[in-house]
């Protein structure tokens, strides 16, 4: 055994002395270099010197406790003991030892009695339990609670909180690291838009964020360059020389000795692609940043569905699941805020049940899902305006001005250069892109809600019997051209019930619900009694989770119903409560429990209140009635989906495919119960083959995008923004 | 066994290597996100059916993340708290004398703090601003910083036999092997794809470690063949929080995961998972093995709950 064996085999097993009381290098290093056989042959036994105080009797209490400790730990000659951890130290150049030295001298000296005093100099810090603290606490989780009594949710605006900037920091780091280890299986994306939808409810400004989840990228270049330049780190204890030491011998390792050690860690390309990598970071943080909260949103919403999508029950009961997914959608309440309540009463429900739709429903209720985000600001640019210049932060971050103003900022920095390369350009266009999309959409729902649209070249104008022709189309499922026909058909008989009830149903089946309800509504002022159209229309409210006008239809297909017409009393239709109406309607399904109709309703009526369970048993008794509705296959697929069973909803959606292999709709509540599930590029696929089939299926295009996002598949964005159905159709087929 | 219910979300749980019946919780309130933390000392009860006795709690104004009894002092322990700062208690003094020391170097919250079982006279801490530090207890400042890690480094662990050797698992999807005497990391295995959240020495082979990762799998290496596991243990359903070595079986392992559950394992035969506890209702963050009763289990979660059990029985059962 030569020496420097001896050294390291010493210290490995045994504590030195305090013989060697040096805290100076050189003293150290002679130590080391002379003294070191020496110190091999102390004693084995340690010699713990660290007692606060000698007056106690810890040792003496404890040493059996100890004895029966070293067993199995600190058996230096046992068997099993390998050399290979002792041959780290030494296989290195000669400067190591010093290091070895000073290790071995942080031991002594033993500290002075009144040790105890020393350092408490530190003042107890204060114990938080401010107003603010009891608020965020009870806002956590009270959600928790009334989140099962299908109770609505208020957003809250969190000025009302008075988080400190410490506490924002905190949240913003602590989430996002935190939702790293939980949603790990989603794209980087994913969980940055989690994070993001957080914070923006939180009010936390997302830029400090470069600050948050990855900060140690370019410090840790830092570090090695203030290594090689031998700069003396704060934060080491130099009393022992350690420091100095170490220096010194990175100094002897001459100037490119970092550099080395940087490769050897990280591969000859360590550098280039740790810099890549903190590129790549700040590129996705400024996205987490800027991204407004309707694109944050759409993807919290699918990362909640993910998230439910586990069939534990445990899960499903987490307060910590629900706690993430309800902050990171703004879901936020205070119990005791009623300010908040009298103040927005429409915009509040509204609000909630905007979330929930957003939430959970995205096949049921995906009527208005892109034009959600939209109401949602006009919502409360209306609300602005009605109660004068309210100084909130958050209703004007959200009003159209603002997101008009932000888009140009971004645009005319990304002009000017300030973000960098042709990437980063891309992103941007995509996302002005995206945004001008937003504007013209919810543009579109300001002018045209309720308003049919009519198609600028119809070939069927002229046609001796649009309504026949329209007929035979829809029911040989091409829809998009039984839309033409019929259109023709109205424009001929402004009249026709029937032609437009056709219409406002293939607008449906083709994922068009603006010009679906818009055509009912018609329907309806031509004939104010037809029953098919009062259910369309109560369906459609329903996805809407407009209650009040869901219930009116819905009642008003009970009152013109020949059979149930005499359970609705007149009186009742004034102020129709959720309760008589579904009451109504279980007597009517005892009454006559073979009409599927009547089951249809009341599953309805149960996606009303959320009672989803409820609802699927209601569909599948009709669907027992009714085998071939494909419509009411895929009523029952969105059902499950909503109630998080995507997996069976998938079994629904295909009965109705096998039924109507046309039927667009269910080809996009396909991809949307598989994007739920996780399986992004499955549902990029029927994403695709729904717009094959319907170009001008506005959401389907929104969800193909965030799937894309979500898979990761960005090369394929630019095709999604054009539009280009060849190229996707040939990288997604089915 | 005995439940004890802490009023903030639990973090972390160890048995003190001096008393059978004493063990330490660190708890942070508000899932650790925000708020304050809480050190519990408890002791079992002498018969399973009475409930635990709480010998002390400390609170602080930030989350506690962890919690290391010292191996050479009964009183002793060190909490790692989220504000950075690690906190030194003396069970022996009165509370207004506590904490005896406050050590705030970390600039990001500490989430491991482990006492070295061979000297005895330090302790490691490793931290979200992706540094590890090594203290001693008679200063006020680190002896030393090690920083390789490229993200946060969740936790750091002594060797059982070599004074001088730890382990680091960190957030940048490696596990380090350092020795104190050397200027840098000794080792670098890249041991999952995924952020990797806890490690542990193999109390009876040196070489052996295991790593639990976000991928949710525990996998155990032996460092001298790091490129491929000696073992895979799937069965977590979620990332896997916390791994620990049984002191008493060289191949026995215990891990508790974000899918709400403690699993064991005999890394050596094939069907690895050997048992499962589904007791907790929320996340479980934290899970101990006892050093002087063989078989002994502690768990805690963010369902605010301690539990502890003999290996083999239902921790839920009175």
């Amino acid at each position: 055994m030569d020496m420097r064996d001896l050294v390291t085999g010493g210290a490995a097993c045994a504590v030195p002395g305090s013989s060697s009381s040096s805290s100076n290098p050189l003293a150290a290093l002679a130590n080391t270099l002379i003294g070191s056989s020496s110190k091999i042959q102390e004693n084995k036994e340690i010699p713990t010197s660290i007692t606060p105080g000698s007056e106690r009797q810890i040792y003496t209490q404890t040493n059996d406790h100890l004895g029966a400790l070293d067993q199995p730990f600190v058996d230096p000659n046992a068997p099993q003991h390998s050399d290979f951890l002792r041959g780290f130290h030494g296989s290195g150049g000669g400067g190591q030892t010093e290091l070895d030295a000073a290790w071995n001298d942080i031991h002594p000296p033993p500290p002075p009695p009144q040790l105890d005093h020393i350092y408490d100099t530190h003042p107890q810090q204060p114990i938080l339990d401010g107003p603010p603290q009891r608020m965020l606490s009870s806002l956590l989780h009270s959600f928790v609670d009334s989140s099962r009594g299908g109770v609505p949710f208020r957003a809250t605006p969190l000025p009302v909180l008075g988080l400190s900037e410490g506490d924002k920091q905190c949240i913003r780091d602590r989430s996002s690291i935190m939702a790293r280890h939980i949603f790990a299986d989603k794209s980087e994306d994913f969980i940055n838009a989690q994070v993001n939808a957080l914070l923006c409810s939180l009010d936390i400004d997302g830029d400090a964020r470069a600050k948050g989840p990855l900060p140690g990228r370019f410090r840790e270049l830092e570090d090695y360059w203030n290594e090689s330049q031998g700069t003396l780190k704060p934060g080491f204890h130099a009393a022992d020389g350690w420091v100095a030491e170490f220096n010194q011998q990175r100094m002897v390792h001459g100037a490119n000795g970092w550099a080395s050690e940087f490769e050897q860690q990280h591969g000859a390309n360590g550098w280039a692609s740790e810099f890549e990598q903190s590129q790549l970071t700040s590129v996705d943080q400024m996205r987490g940043s800027n991204i407004s909260s309707l694109a944050a949103m759409e993807q919290t919403r699918m990362l909640a569905n993910t998230l439910a999508q586990n069939d534990d029950p445990k899960f499903q009961n987490s307060k910590f699941l629900q706690f993430v997914s309800k902050m990171s959608r703004g879901e936020l309440i205070i119990d005791d805020n009623q300010v908040k309540q009298t103040a927005l009463p429409a915009a509040g429900d509204w609000a909630s049940e905007y979330q929930h739709q957003y939430n959970r429903s995205p096949a049921w209720a995906d009527e208005f899902l892109s034009h959600g985000p939209d109401q949602w600001v006009n919502e409360f640019t209306t609300e602005r305006e009605q109660h004068g210049p309210v100084d909130d932060q958050w209703v004007s971050e959200f009003s159209k001005l603002h997101v008009h103003d932000w888009a140009d900022e971004f645009g005319r920095q990304v002009g000017e250069g300030a973000l960098g390369e042709n990437s980063t350009d891309n992103w941007a266009n995509a996302y002005d892109e995206f945004l001008n999309e937003q504007v013209a959409a919810r543009q579109r729902s300001d002018t045209s809600r309720g308003v049919y649209v009519f198609s600028d070249m119809n070939p069927y104008v002229g046609h001796p019997n649009p309504l026949k022709e329209g007929q035979e189309l829809f029911r040989k499922g091409l829809l998009s051209e039984a839309v033409l026909a019929l259109e023709a058909e109205v424009l001929k008989n402004p009249d026709n019930a029937e032609g437009w009830r056709l219409l406002g149903i293939a607008h449906a089946e083709n994922d068009d619900d603006q010009q679906a309800i818009a055509a009912m509504l018609r329907a309806q002022e031509a004939d104010s009694t037809n029953l098919e159209v009062l259910l369309a229309l109560g369906v459609s409210h329903t996805n809407e989770l407009e209650q009040a006008a869901a219930l009116k239809y819905l009642y008003g297909w009970l009152r013109h119903h020949p059979k149930y017409g005499s359970l609705a009393s007149p009186e009742l239709s004034d102020s129709l409560y959720y309760a008589d109406v579904a009451r109504l309607f279980n007597e009517a399904a005892q009454m006559s429990p073979d009409d599927a109709d009547v089951h249809i309703v009341l599953g309805v009526l149960y996606n009303l209140t959320r009672e989803y369970d409820k609802a699927i048993e209601s569909f599948q008794t009709a669907l027992k009635l009714k085998p071939h509705d494909y419509s009411l296959w895929n009523k029952l697929g969105a059902t499950q989906a909503n109630s998080v069973h995507s997996a069976d909803a998938i079994f629904a959606y295909q009965q109705a495919l096998d039924l109507k292999p046309n039927y667009v709709r269910a080809w996009a509540n396909m991809g949307i119960s598989y994007a739920n599930q996780g399986m992004y590029e499955d549902s990029i696929r029927y994403y695709v083959r729904a717009l094959a089939m319907n170009p001008k299926a506005d959401n389907a295009w929104q969800y193909l995008r965030i799937s894309l996002s979500c898979a990761s598949r960005d090369d394929m964005l630019e095709a999604c923004d054009s539009r280009n159905l060849d190229v996707l159709q040939k990288e997604f087929p089915l | 066994m005995p439940v004890f219910k802490t009023p903030f979300n639990g973090y972390s749980v160890k048995f003190s290597p001096f008393y059978e019946s004493r063990l330490a919780v660190a708890t942070a309130q508000n899932f650790g996100i925000l708020g304050n933390g809480r050190v519990h000392i408890l002791d079992l009860p002498p018969t399973p059916s009475s409930p635990f006795v709480e010998l002390a709690s400390f609170e602080t104004a930030d989350g506690v993340y962890d919690v290391a009894w010292s191996e050479s002092h009964d009183s002793l322990l060190v909490a790692a708290v989220a504000d950075g700062s690690l906190k030194i208690y003396d069970l022996s003094l009165p509370p207004t004398s506590n904490p005896i020391r406050s050590l705030h170097e970390h600039s990001r919250e500490v989430q491991s703090v482990d006492y070295n079982p061979v000297r005895r006279d330090s302790f490691i801490s490793s931290s979200w601003d992706d540094s590890i530090k090594l203290w001693t207890l008679d200063r006020p400042t680190s002896i030393r910083s090690f920083q390789e890690h490229a993200y946060c480094v969740y936790a750091a662990v002594w060797n059982p036999r070599h004074a001088d050797v730890f382990a680091s698992a960190s957030g940048d999807c490696t596990l380090r092997v350092w020795d104190v005497r050397e200027p840098g990391s000794t080792m670098v295995v890249a041991a999952h794809e995924f952020e990797i959240l806890s490690c542990d020495w193999n109390k009876y082979d040196d070489c052996v470690i295991a790593t639990a990762s976000v991928d949710k799998s525990v996998r155990v290496w032996d460092i001298r063949t790091y490129r491929t596991p000696l073992a895979v243990l799937n069965g977590h359903g979620y990332a896997v929080r916390k791994v620990k070595f049984s002191p008493h079986n060289r191949s026995f392992l215990v891990s508790c995961s974000y899918d709400m559950t403690v699993c064991a394992w005999d890394y050596m035969v094939e069907d690895a998972r050997i048992g499962q506890y589904g007791h907790h209702t929320e996340f479980a963050v934290g899970v101990d093995m006892s050093v002087l009763v063989e078989g002994l289990i502690a768990s805690t979660g963010w369902d605010e709950l301690v539990y502890v059990w003999q290996y083999g029985t239902d921790p839920r059962a009175p």
